[in-house]
């Protein structure tokens, strides 16, 4: 996991999105390193980018083994075509339009087995705990534990599309709206009126649960 | 996304809130209740050990699972694979039972199944070009193969 504080990999591309003064031409030189055979580029590649490839396979709601599948086969690919990669500092796109082709294969094949389409199916989320989850545990009188575990049960009680949305938004680094519509296949242009639209919601939901 | 939440209907609505801050906090608790599995990460990390400027891939041209239309009510039929690379052509089919697949223009490999990073379990293509497998593969695989010219090996997909 990244802290804030560690330097923003840079995929942003968009003049519109937010990031700040991330360098934007990171990603495509740590390609091109990893190309030439320096480990440590692609290290930093799976660090900045897993968590975005990881929020796609969350905001389809694959099961657990499905979603951990999903993660590998996109990565591999990545490996595998990696020199080959057309637009190297799109590689965050590149890596999200992969995840949502799998994602969705993965869907088309459920639903083949299950000719009823139950979206229940599809909702079976992993009950293991993080470590992370177990700190909160032990602390359960923190209110700070509290607010986190309150927002997180408005945001999953989101609708599908909020839900979705902002799953990916939420990815760290912040994606850039060209990965975001990579990752889930919605025009670059819909997403801040989007974005705005479901936080606004989730804001109502929690100001209607008074939690924060 | 085609289900109903009426997102894009307002956009005269969309004055900047501070949303920002909420976002930032929702994704801070991703970070904490919804983070990257460490073993998954770790696989990426080891995943580099597939990057292979030396052989060529066989790209993904067909897939049953999304140019297929399915049979109703058929159950368990097998997913059907083609690969292309220049002028090779490998059929693959997988079912429940294992794999089997075939070299147009027709001619003999040794064959490697790939799961991960790691070495996978060899095969033979016989002069006709046909191989089989008993070992379904499970998760994500590649078939390195090796012709009389080159190494090829198949785009990775989930099986």
């Amino acid at each position: 996991m990244r802290s804030e504080a560690a330097p923003a990999t840079a995929y942003d591309d968009m003049p519109y999105t937010r990031g700040g003064t991330v360098d934007r031409t990171e990603v495509g030189a740590l390609v091109q390193s990893a190309v030439d055979g320096d480990t440590a580029a692609w290290k930093a590649l799976v660090e900045g980018l897993s968590p975005l490839v990881w929020s796609v396979v969350r905001a389809h709601r694959l099961s657990e083994a499905d979603g951990h599948e999903v993660y590998q086969t996109v990565w591999f690919r990545f490996a595998q075509h990696l020199g080959r990669i057309r637009e190297p500092d799109k590689a965050g796109s590149w890596l999200a339009s992969t995840a949502r082709n799998e994602c969705l294969k993965v869907i088309k094949s459920l639903r083949r087995l299950t000719p009823t389409d139950d979206p229940q199916l599809l909702d079976r989320v992993s009950e293991d705990r993080t470590p992370e989850q177990s700190v909160l545990d032990s602390e359960e009188a923190a209110a700070q534990s509290e607010r986190v575990r309150h927002l997180w049960q408005e945001f999953e009680a989101l609708g599908e599309r909020c839900r979705q949305l902002l799953r990916v938004l939420i990815s760290s680094p912040p994606p850039s709206y060209q990965e975001v519509s990579a990752a889930l296949g919605i025009a670059v242009g819909s997403i801040g009126p989007m974005r705005q639209r479901c936080l606004r919601r989730l804001r109502a939901r929690l100001d209607a649960r008074g939690a924060l | 996304m085609d289900d109903n939440d009426g997102v894009l209907d307002d956009a005269f609505d969309d004055e900047e809130f501070d949303h920002g801050s909420l976002e930032e906090e929702l994704r801070q608790a991703a970070a904490i209740l919804d983070p990257v599995p460490a073993e998954l990460r770790q696989i990426a990390i080891e995943a580099y050990a597939l990057h292979d400027l030396d052989a060529r891939i066989a790209e993904l041209t067909f897939d049953s699972l999304v140019d297929a239309i399915p049979v109703r009510g058929a159950v368990d039929v097998p997913r059907m694979l083609t690969f292309h690379s220049g002028g090779l052509t490998v059929d693959v089919e997988v079912t429940t039972h294992g794999l089997m697949g075939q070299l147009l223009p027709p001619q003999p490999a040794s064959i490697e199944v790939l799961d991960g990073p790691r070495a996978g379990a060899a095969l033979t293509a016989d002069d006709m070009g046909r191989f089989t497998s008993d070992a379904p593969p499970a998760g994500p695989f590649a078939l390195r193969l090796r012709t009389d010219g080159e190494v090829v090996v198949t785009e990775w997909l989930r099986a």
